[in-house]
């Protein structure tokens, strides 16, 4: 093996050393010493890390109700090939756009997340082939076959956002267009199982995919769907474990992987995925056939601890970045609003603008995956999606509540700090007893509305790996296509959270009889 | 406290100036108040009669010259909020505290500031909501009231922090003529209890009944420190006759 020699003159200065590792291996290992092996850079601590986007069955998805669990013919391969490093296996879910800057930011050592092997990948990233595929073009039962990319001309087709398909269909609509024909129209979805409800439900005429992805959904979906054609395309041919650039560590990944053939554990994998064989391996579930909507499976969801547990995750990230953002706008707004221009108050200018202006989506990535190349301490266990994403939403909550605190302070009448300075209060009494409890009034529909708006929000963080409500109902809906029952259950969700909130806002305005002369009356009579 | 016949004046004011900017609000003003005399500006829009009282408790800090308070000399080293105890105010729109009952408006300053109880400043401004005659008010808010019955809580509100000297910025300007004549009654009561005064205000006839002594303005300045009895009928100055004129030609 070609580690082997890697590893050799290291051995033989530090002999004993060597020895007593091999001692802790040994007794630390939960698999066989036979495979030990020295483990590449990538593996932290004894830790292998892995990210995937679980919405691709049956190379990575969720099969229950755990969606910090995924499973599959990936996850299967990154066990063992943490078991021959001696490690352990912590996978990462998240958003496929999330997957390579994740790798980058070295949140992962590997991303293993039925990817195809690409040329253009490898510029950046060091590629490892495990599985052989083929590309194809999915359309409905009863679709025609085609015989060529061409007849696809002027049709709607359906890839997901963030892969390689999306080039390679650029190319054939190239070659379209150069013949005078009309390109594909193409669409693009961030899940996989979007990309296929899209030509269940007809809007588009196919989707691209790999052979064995369709495996699994056509045992899942039974008769509804057909292949229409398998180009030759020998770009899409191969998926391929991908890592930060590393001879060394690709060298290792590589003889990892060539021994798991070898020794027939891939092949054992393969027929337990059924990854080349549509007809056999374990049952994947299947949907209903039935147009009408699947009350049972609604139910379950709505019961089930996977959304409960996304709903909360959802509910507490609002709560806790919109408690911080108010807390950092108050004093930020009272500086602006303050007559004197100070250094300061440039700064804090800046600082609403920026925010305001930056889409809270690229604030989450550029957090997640941009900060830790300047700041190594963002990379660590401690930071996680939870943490990163109550860090951007409460800087971008601020910066707008900034801008509502700023037009509540100064809708109150001047004339209340006069009268207040003028009895003898203090600056902290004038503020809260006498402007904050009138701002407040006027800043709390406006401020509802904007933890309304951040409660949705935080669906953005999927993006980041955070299993919130929506996460969780995508890999859900991935698992069963269940799509109408499960979206239900999610909008149900939102809405009673929504709605408490509401209630809320209700109540507390009940109690601003002050501020208007008919409630004051009506309540008194 | 002195309240021998010899005692410093309440209020001793010398050269004081302030400035907006460019513009001279206050041009090296010189007067001084009594212990419990009754001192009324008057004077054109714009000539600094409120920016002088204004000062009188540091709302306005003054920018140069110097303000004496019952002998202590009034600077950027003083307390505001001893100052505030000694020196209480009224003002043209009341800017009463609209989120608060009427009895809370009054308890407020007297807990937070003269650290009362709540029992001690409610019994207090009981006191004093039943002096400027609205004690039934007690519980509602602002909003509910009538301008002249904000005006008066307004003036119990300070009462309350048991001021030694009272300044009053155009009380009655934004009331109609049946509630100016209540407040004004209200401020004649108070002038017969010996508190130091001084008051903005157009009010001629009540200018001339509780008057010890008339100061005009204009243009930043003071014209001329008169006895009502003379100001009202022979002015020294020019200015004063024309405004005597204008305003009694209404």
């Amino acid at each position: 093996m070609t580690s082997f020699f890697f590893r050799l003159p290291l051995m033989q200065r530090f002999r004993p050393v060597a020895a007593l590792a091999g001692v802790l291996f040994a007794t630390a290992g939960l698999h066989g010493l036979a495979h030990a092996e020295q483990p590449p850079s990538f593996v932290h601590d004894g830790t292998l890390t892995i990210c995937t986007n679980p919405t691709l069955p049956p190379m990575t998805f969720v099969k229950g109700q755990d969606v910090s669990h995924p499973e599959g013919y990936d996850i299967d391969v990154a066990q063992a090939l943490a078991n021959r490093w001696n490690a352990r296996l912590s996978v990462v879910t998240m958003d496929f756009t999330g997957l390579f800057p994740s790798l980058s930011a070295q949140r992962c050592g590997l991303v293993m997340s039925g990817i195809i092997r690409m040329p253009s990948r490898e510029k950046s990233f060091d590629a490892v082939t495990y599985q052989d595929t083929a590309l194809v073009v999915v359309g409905r039962k009863g679709t025609p076959s085609l015989t060529s990319m061409d007849e696809l001309s002027g049709k709607n087709v359906a890839v997901e956002s963030g892969t390689s398909y999306i080039t390679r269909l650029g190319v054939v609509n190239d070659a379209l267009v150069a013949a005078g024909k009309p390109p594909m129209i193409i669409q693009q979805y961030p899940t996989e199982e979007q990309v296929v409800q899209q030509v269940l439900i007809g809007r588009v005429f196919a989707f691209v995919s790999q052979d064995v992805e369709l495996f699994y959904r056509m045992r899942q979906l039974k008769d509804k769907l057909h292949v229409l054609i398998t180009p030759d395309i020998p770009d899409y041919r191969h998926f391929a474990i991908y890592l930060r650039q590393n001879p060394q560590d690709l060298t290792a990944l590589q003889s990892a992987v060539t021994a798991l053939e070898t020794d027939g554990n891939l092949q054992a994998l393969r027929t337990k995925w059924s990854v080349t064989d549509p007809s056999t391996g374990n049952e994947a579930p299947s949907t209903t056939s039935s147009a009408m909507f699947d009350w049972a499976a609604f139910f379950s969801a709505l019961t089930s601890t996977a959304f409960l547990h996304g709903a909360l995750i959802t509910l507490s990230v609002a709560l806790i970045s919109h408690f911080i953002a108010i807390t950092l706008s108050v004093p930020i707004a009272i500086v602006l609003n303050s007559p004197q221009r100070s250094v300061l108050k440039i700064v804090l200018e800046g600082y609403v603008s920026l925010f305001r202006a930056a889409p809270t989506l690229l604030q989450l990535l550029f957090i997640w995956n941009a900060v830790p190349q300047f700041f190594p301490i963002f990379r660590e266990q401690w930071f996680t999606p939870f943490l990163a994403t109550i860090l951007a939403l409460s800087i971008n909550e601020s910066a707008y509540q900034v801008e509502i605190n700023r037009a509540a302070l100064s809708a109150v009448d001047p004339g209340q700090e006069l009268g207040a300075s003028a009895l003898g209060l203090s600056r902290r009494d004038i503020y809260w007893r006498v402007i904050f409890p009138q701002a407040f009034r006027i800043a709390l529909p406006p401020t509802i509305n904007e933890f309304i708006n951040l409660l949705k929000i935080t669906s953005l963080a999927s993006v980041i790996s955070l299993q919130e409500l929506l996460a969780v109902t995508q890999i859900q809906v991935a698992r069963t296509f269940a799509f109408t029952e499960y979206y239900a259950a999610a909008l149900v969700y939102y809405l009673v959270m929504v709605f408490f909130f509401l209630f809320l806002q209700k109540r507390v305005e009940r109690r601003f009889a002050w501020s208007d002369r008919k409630k004051v009356v009506s309540n008194a009579a | 406290m002195q309240h021998e016949p010899t005692s410093p004046p309440m209020i001793s004011v010398r050269g004081m100036s302030k400035l907006f900017g460019e513009f001279v609000a206050l041009d090296r003003i010189d007067f001084d108040v009594s212990r419990g005399e009754k001192i009324v500006v008057l004077g054109p829009s714009g000539s600094g009669k409120s920016t002088l009282i204004r000062t009188l408790n540091r709302i306005e800090p003054h920018d140069s010259g110097t303000l004496t308070i019952d002998g202590k000399l009034i600077n950027d080293k003083t307390d505001p909020i001893q100052l505030r105890c000694m020196v209480g105010m009224v003002f043209q729109n009341y800017n009463l505290f609209p989120h608060l009952s009427v009895l809370d408006n009054c308890i407020l300053a007297p807990m937070r500031v003269r650290r009362m109880s709540r029992i001690e400043a409610t019994t207090l401004a009981r006191r004093y909501l039943n002096q400027v005659g609205i004690p039934d008010q007690a519980d509602k808010y602002p909003i509910q009231l009538s301008g002249g019955q904000q005006q008066r809580v307004a003036i119990a509100r300070a009462l309350c922090m048991q001021p030694e000297v009272m300044l009053f910025d155009e009380p009655t300007a934004a009331l109609d003529p049946e509630a100016i004549v209540g407040v004004v009654s209200i401020m004649d009561e108070l002038s017969e209890q010996g508190i130091t005064t001084v008051c903005v205000t157009h009010e001629m006839a009540f200018s001339r009944r509780i008057a010890d002594r008339i100061i005009f303005m204009d243009q930043g300045k003071i014209v001329e420190i008169t006895p009502p009895e003379i100001f009202f009928t022979s002015p020294k100055s020019d200015r004063a006759q024309n405004f005597l004129n204008q305003m009694l030609r209404y």
